[in-house]
């Protein structure tokens, strides 16, 4: 599947789209309670990671699985993985 | 349309393909179970009419009713009641109590009852958790049974929620990728060689790609939208409420939901006498102009009661308000959203959410397009696995695979069709519908799978199955009528015009699958033998 070179393996590719993805797109959910703007009522940084949980995850997986550039798309995905994971560590704690 | 390069391609087509492979058959059921989901309402209404149609909900009485019926409910479970109408227009009230369970998960325990609102007596009373409450249903068990297994495919909490929100994610990701695969989109969409069908097997594969791609396309938008608002409402329950509860609230989930919804007024416990009901609902209908959909009550006698009315979708509006009364006053307090306290980005958003993925925005005319889109999604999930395994049928696993597509494609409609066979006989009876039904469909699923097993020919699997489901179709109003339903001139007299448009519904959709197996059309499946000369 990988475009540069067909005998690369895919387990690196099958990694980032698959557990990474959806990894970073729960971190990413919960991790907007914290900085999205509560809007109006609110309720909006509760409310708007919830529903665009699919849209995000989903945006994800097809860069993972469309990028030429692996190696960026790694370090794209686990950036805001440990962005979103330390902001909530820090709020747990 | 879009160009991508080759290489892109060739990985979408394969992310088409296998997501549908791994998931496709799951996802169908899903998709075939919220076809019928559509007319869940009708479906109560049908199979559990009253003696005659119900013109008002909430009659004047509701009030009195429902206090009768507080007066039989132990005072810890009156912290709140919500009552709406259900099958046949009874009315369902649930006062109820807010307990968590050794999970940490919200669970409603209390008393149930179902009022005739013609009569205003209560008509059943049961005791226990909402869940509980649920598996002992009986005049809603039907409609349930079918929600349930689209919600949920009957696995339980919170995995079941999981898997259709991965199946809803596989279905969205089945709908971006055909969109960017296809490259002649617009001349796509009318094109259907129906020929070439009667022209070998090469003319067979080229003709069923065609009607794929037809009903694929034209579904695309629908499948979207379906796709992403089932994976929000499954992932929302069984992940994000609770991870959201967990960062923002400690992992309170009721008071989340309590600061999403509303922050409720200064708590006072102090006993008061809950205002009329009749009342306020009045109010409310001379203020919307519509009967509410759903009422909540909380703190039911107490001095910090309050009422919340919600009210359906009016005219071309996707959204509607709630009205918040003072339960111990009768008072108007508030127009509200559904979520916060004013409007918002999140809570107009959300508030789609609902009328976009069950179509009920615009009554039966929506509705009825939302099960024929539901529909053509089902047969694009069922073409599409039969194209990719017919393709590759010379392996032996591929065949194997054909054989169980055609075992869930034909088999769960014929299964689910059983299970209303189990729910009228049921009914009159002692036996738990939902017991009987999910031991029937099991029962139907397995004799399928038999079947799939022994019958060497697929076409030959296919005409037995469809058979099966016709006469299953046929014999439906027969038996509905058999277990004490109304005929069809009692219906008439008697308003209940659901009735007998289902039956006939079901009559015709019998004849329909005879018809399929005298004729199984241009859009066939080119056999194995065909496949290899």
């Amino acid at each position: 599947m990988s475009p540069k070179n067909s005998r690369a393996p895919l387990w690196p590719r099958w990694l980032l789209a698959g557990p990474l993805a959806a990894l970073c797109a729960a971190l990413i959910m919960a991790g907007g309670a914290l900085w999205l703007p509560r809007g109006a009522a609110g309720i909006d940084n509760l409310v708007l990671p919830i529903l665009a949980f699919p849209a995000i995850w989903a945006v994800l997986f097809f860069y993972a699985c469309l990028t030429r550039h692996l190696r960026r798309a790694y370090a794209l995905l686990l950036a805001l993985l440990l962005a979103h994971a330390l902001a909530l560590g820090l709020q747990l704690s | 349309m879009l160009r991508l390069p080759q290489h892109q391609t060739k990985t979408l087509l394969a992310i088409h393909g296998w997501s549908a492979v791994l998931l496709g058959l799951l996802l169908y059921a899903v998709i075939v179970t919220g076809v019928a989901c559509v007319f869940a309402r009708e479906i109560a209404d049908w199979s559990s009419p009253l003696e005659r149609a119900v013109d008002d909900p909430y009659p004047r009485g509701t009030d009195m009713a429902l206090r009768r019926l507080a007066a039989t409910v132990p005072a810890q479970y009156q912290e709140e009641l919500f009552f709406y109408p259900r099958a046949g227009g009874r009315l369902y009230a649930f006062f109820h109590r807010h307990e968590q369970d050794a999970g940490g998960k919200p669970v409603e325990r209390g008393v149930a009852a179902e009022i005739d609102p013609l009569s205003l007596q209560i008509l059943a009373r049961r005791e226990g958790s909402a869940d509980a409450l649920q598996r002992s249903e009986r005049s809603n068990a039907l409609a349930d049974f079918m929600v349930e297994m689209h919600v949920r495919l009957h696995v339980p909490d919170p995995y079941g929620l999981l898997l259709t929100g991965v199946l809803g994610l596989a279905m969205l990701v089945a709908a971006v990728s055909g969109f960017l695969i296809h490259r002649h989109l617009l001349r796509e969409i009318f094109t259907l060689r129906r020929w070439r069908a009667q022209r070998g097997a090469d003319g067979a594969l080229l003709a069923s790609r065609d009607a794929h791609v037809l009903a694929g396309s034209w579904n695309l938008p629908f499948s979207f939208i379906l796709a992403f608002t089932g994976s929000y409402f499954s992932f929302a329950s069984a992940f994000g409420i609770p991870a959201m509860a967990m960062v923002a609230f400690k992992g309170d989930q009721e008071a989340m939901i309590t600061a999403i919804v509303g922050h409720p007024a200064q708590e006072d416990r102090r006993m008061q006498a809950t205002a009329d009901l009749d009342a306020m609902l009045a109010d409310a209908r001379a203020r919307s102009g519509v009967a509410p959909s759903f009422v909540q009550l909380e703190h039911w006698q107490r001095a910090d009661a309050r009422v919340t009315f919600f009210l359906p979708a009016q005219g071309s509006q996707l959204s509607s308000p709630t009205y918040v009364y003072d339960g111990a006053s009768g008072a108007f307090v508030q127009e509200k959203p559904v979520l916060g306290l004013r409007p918002s980005l999140g809570g107009a958003l959300a508030d789609l959410m609902a009328p976009l993925h069950f179509g009920n925005f615009a009554g039966l005319l929506s509705k009825a397009l939302w099960f024929a889109l539901g529909f053509a999604a089902a047969y694009v999930a069922l073409s599409g696995l039969q194209l990719w395994t017919q393709r590759r049928a010379e392996s032996r696993a591929w065949r194997r695979l054909a054989r169980a597509v055609h075992w869930v494609g034909y088999g769960l409609p014929l299964a689910l069709i059983a299970t209303a066979h189990a729910y009228f006989p049921a009914r009159q009876s002692e036996v738990l519908p939902q017991e009987a039904m999910m031991q029937m469909f099991l029962l139907v699923a397995a004799l399928s799978a038999l079947a799939a097993l022994l019958i060497r020919e697929l076409a030959q699997l296919r005409r037995l199955l469809l058979l099966a489901t016709a006469v299953a179709l046929l014999g439906l109003p027969v038996l509905r009528l058999l277990c004490g339903g109304p005929g069809w001139w009692r219906a008439l007299q008697a308003q209940l015009y659901g009735v007998p448009a289902l039956d006939l519904l079901l009559l015709a959709a019998g004849i329909w699958c005879l018809w399929l197996i005298r004729s199984p059309g241009t859009l066939r499946m080119p056999s194995l033998r065909e496949l290899r000369s």
